[in-house]
């Protein structure tokens, strides 16, 4: 603990430093950085039970430190799990230290790092290193990479590294090249553009005994190659990976003598043009899950992941429309003949439709309507036990797991009132996207009115209900938030699952707090109840028990 | 419990202390057709610009761009600013971009910083996030939307542009 009070003073003693001298002498380079903090409270709660675990008092904290000196650049991230990691971090973050560090030369044409770095091929479909503090996600790599271009037309990228675990990094090596070729230029386009992506990926670990010599190597190596096309109105893309033959591994344990290959396929097109739009996305995923490690398949840290699978659906931002949230199902498991999953398929449709200004629907300021579509199956194939092999169709739709409606409307009365309604229908396949039992049907219903009551104070109202049969039947919710200036709010929400058959699981998940933001600074604080199952960002979630206490978040920039 | 609050005091203390980023970093990012523009391109260019950062899936984000769209036209008028408009939605939502700006009628430039490089450099936690430049260098940055607070932001930029 004091190791860490003395470390934040060295720090901010050599901020301090840094920005002195560069008042004195401008060449000395700059030093930017940033600092969050998230600090919880957990306490005992009548209606949840006693908090169990160890340490009632938590914190995450980040410190960010970049330096740049012409065309030098060098940062650390300094992270203090302390005294431990809030509920459902990973184990590995209990520490307090230096976790990422970088070394960087740039110059037009050519960039050299040293150290951690992220890194993305192409939709990261085949790559992707990222940093998601809400969800624990660090998979920045350590290695080095070279980005060099060559001509306007042609970016190349070739690294080598570990990926980031913890605070250590995975035993697992990964190679990676790409390139980004944009051909507009070459085919004489005018209008429109055209592009190519080629990568390669390769994750070399060493095979535990047992399992040498039954059919993969130590570099399982993966290809993609892509095509972008971007007119006027339309636009296109398909992009397809093909992953060489590996070991299966379901919930971190080699299945034995079962090795497949994996491959994906995703196609986009969309048109739109003023006022209109729209899109629809196809993906096709066989036994994709790729990690730097392979008994890593299946951990729930999301930890070691080489490439982004994210659940294509429509993320959506309200309370109750996030309860049953569609991951995707990348992986190959076979644990018994009732609950073989090969990989998905599936789509999502989007359209966007502005009723202009002074029509009939359209009133005095236009509404505005969203709409998706989205369906999610599994791949059809089958499992033979005794020759430890699998047939699986290239287009088959096998059983259905996600299936989602939604529709949006923004409209704006006059210039005090505007309202926004959402309403989703959702079928949620339980046994094969959370390995929970049934199937959940339901439908979520949001208004949201937002009234100003002068050109800096305002109030928003939102109101929400599921309905459903199933599971944990009928919740209501309802969120008042009062915007006292720009900077300063205050909020008071509350979701009740008040149609839960079992009486004392009818509870209410109450959350009070306020927000202070001034420049890049921003405090909040909050106490309630936190709902335990699912959070999720960017098609990516973690799951966090349910638990009661007080949060304390801070964020600025320097 | 105490030291992470001397912590938290002493890292505020230097935030207070420390001068704030003037400079936006030279990062690559991307327009919607796929090719490059670095923002070095961006903030060479005189003048006053607003950079908001958004996501497709980010609700006060949109608020804050659709309330800004009504009275843009104006604003532009008044003060010749023009509004960049950073999406970091990644490959989950990215394809959702060009047609909601286009069914919603916005009239910003749209770039796409997929991988969060260009926010990470800016030490952007939060979305929606708005930077304020003139002339290339950052006068003022500001998280979160509430209705109103273009009133706030519009302000800044009357200020910055005379």
């Amino acid at each position: 603990m004091k190791k860490l009070l003395y470390l934040s003073f060295a720090l901010a003693f050599s901020v301090g430093i840094a920005q002195e001298d560069e008042e004195k002498k401008k060449d000395w380079g700059t030093v930017t950085g940033g600092f969050e903090s998230n600090i919880q409270w957990y306490n005992d709660d009548t209606s949840l039970g006693k908090f169990a675990e160890d340490e009632h008092f938590r914190s995450n904290n980040y410190l960010k430190l970049d330096y740049n000196y012409g065309n030098w650049f060098a940062g650390i991230q300094v992270e203090s799990y302390a005294p431990m990691p809030l509920l459902n971090y990973s184990p590995k973050l209990d520490d307090t230290g230096i976790a990422t560090f970088y070394a960087m030369y740039k110059t037009r044409k050519i960039e050299v790092t040293a150290g951690y770095f992220y890194e993305q091929f192409g939709s990261g479909l085949i790559l992707r290193g990222w940093e998601n503090r809400p969800l624990g996600i660090n998979n920045s790599f350590r290695g080095a990479r070279v980005k060099y271009q060559p001509s306007d037309a042609i970016a190349l990228t070739g690294m080598y590294a570990r990926q980031r675990d913890g605070f250590e990094v995975s035993e697992g090596e990964i190679f990676g090249f790409n390139s980004e070729i944009d051909l507009t230029n070459a085919l004489n386009l005018e209008t429109s553009s055209l592009s190519a992506g080629f990568s390669y990926v390769g994750r070399k670990e060493d095979i535990p005994e047992q399992f040498q010599n039954t059919g993969f190597d130590e570099l399982t190596n993966a290809f993609s190659a892509r095509l972008d096309y971007s007119g006027e109105t339309f636009y296109s893309g398909i992009e397809y990976i093909t992953k060489g033959k590996d070991a299966i591994v379901n919930s971190q344990r080699f299945i034995e003598n079962f090795v497949e290959k994996g491959s994906a396929l995703l196609v986009n097109f969309g048109y739109s043009q003023k006022g209109f739009g729209i899109d629809a996305t196809v993906r096709r995923l066989e036994n994709m899950n790729f990690f730097s490690e392979r008994e890593a398949a299946g951990n729930v840290f999301n930890e070691n992941i080489v490439n982004y699978l994210p659940g294509l659906t429509k993320q959506h931002d309200y309370a109750l429309t996030n309860i049953y949230v569609y991951q995707a199902q990348a992986a190959i498991s076979v644990p018994d003949p009732s609950l073989f999953k090969f990989g998905e398929i599936g789509g999502q449709i989007d359209m966007f439709y502005n009723f202009k200004k002074g029509t009939a629907l359209g009133g005095k300021y236009g509404t505005k309507i969203a709409l998706n579509a989205a369906y999610w199956a599994g791949l059809k194939g089958d499992f033979d036990f005794t020759e430890r092999d699998s047939e699986i169709d290239f287009f088959g739709f096998g059983r259905k797991y996600f299936s989602e409606f939604s529709m949006e409307i923004r409209k704006k009365w006059d210039k005090k009132w505007q309202s926004i309604f959402y309403f989703v229908n959702q079928y949620y396949n339980q046994r094969f996207i959370n390995d929970e039992r049934g199937v959940v049907n339901s439908n979520v219903a949001v208004g949201e009115v937002i009234y100003k009551l002068s050109s800096r104070q305002s109030v928003r109202i939102e109101l929400q209900h599921l309905w459903t049969p199933d599971d944990d039947k009928n919740w209501a919710g309802g969120t008042v938030e009062f915007n006292v200036t720009p900077r300063l709010s205050f909020y008071i929400t509350d979701i009740y699952n008040y149609g839960n058959d079992i009486e004392d699981e009818q509870i209410h998940y109450y959350n009070v707090g306020g927000s202070f933001a001034r420049g890049a600074t921003r405090f909040a604080l909050n106490y309630g109840r936190q709902r335990g199952g699912l959070v999720c960002v960017g098609g990516v979630c973690r799951f966090v028990p349910q638990s009661t206490g007080l949060t304390v978040n801070i964020t600025t920039a320097f | 419990m105490k030291s992470i609050m001397s912590i938290v005091a002493v890292f505020l203390f230097c935030t207070i202390q420390a001068n704030a980023q003037k400079e936006i970093p030279n990062i690559t990012v991307k327009k919607l057709n796929g090719t490059s523009v670095t923002m070095d391109e961006i903030t060479s260019e005189k003048g006053v610009k607003i950079i908001s950062f958004w996501a497709t899936w980010c609700v006060p984000c949109i608020n804050e761009l659709d309330a800004i769209n009504e009275v843009y036209e104006d604003w532009i008028d008044e003060t010749d600013v023009e509004l960049i408009a950073i999406a970091t939605d990644d490959a989950r939502t990215k394809k959702r971009i060009k047609p909601l700006i286009n069914g919603k009628g916005w009239e910003y430039k749209i770039l796409l910083d997929e991988n969060q490089d260009l926010q990470r450099a800016l030490n952007i936690t939060v979305i929606p996030h708005v930077v304020v430049i003139k002339d290339g260098k950052i006068v003022w940055r500001h998280t979160g939307y509430q209705p109103g607070a273009e009133n706030q932001l519009y302000d800044v930029v009357k200020k910055n542009a005379n």
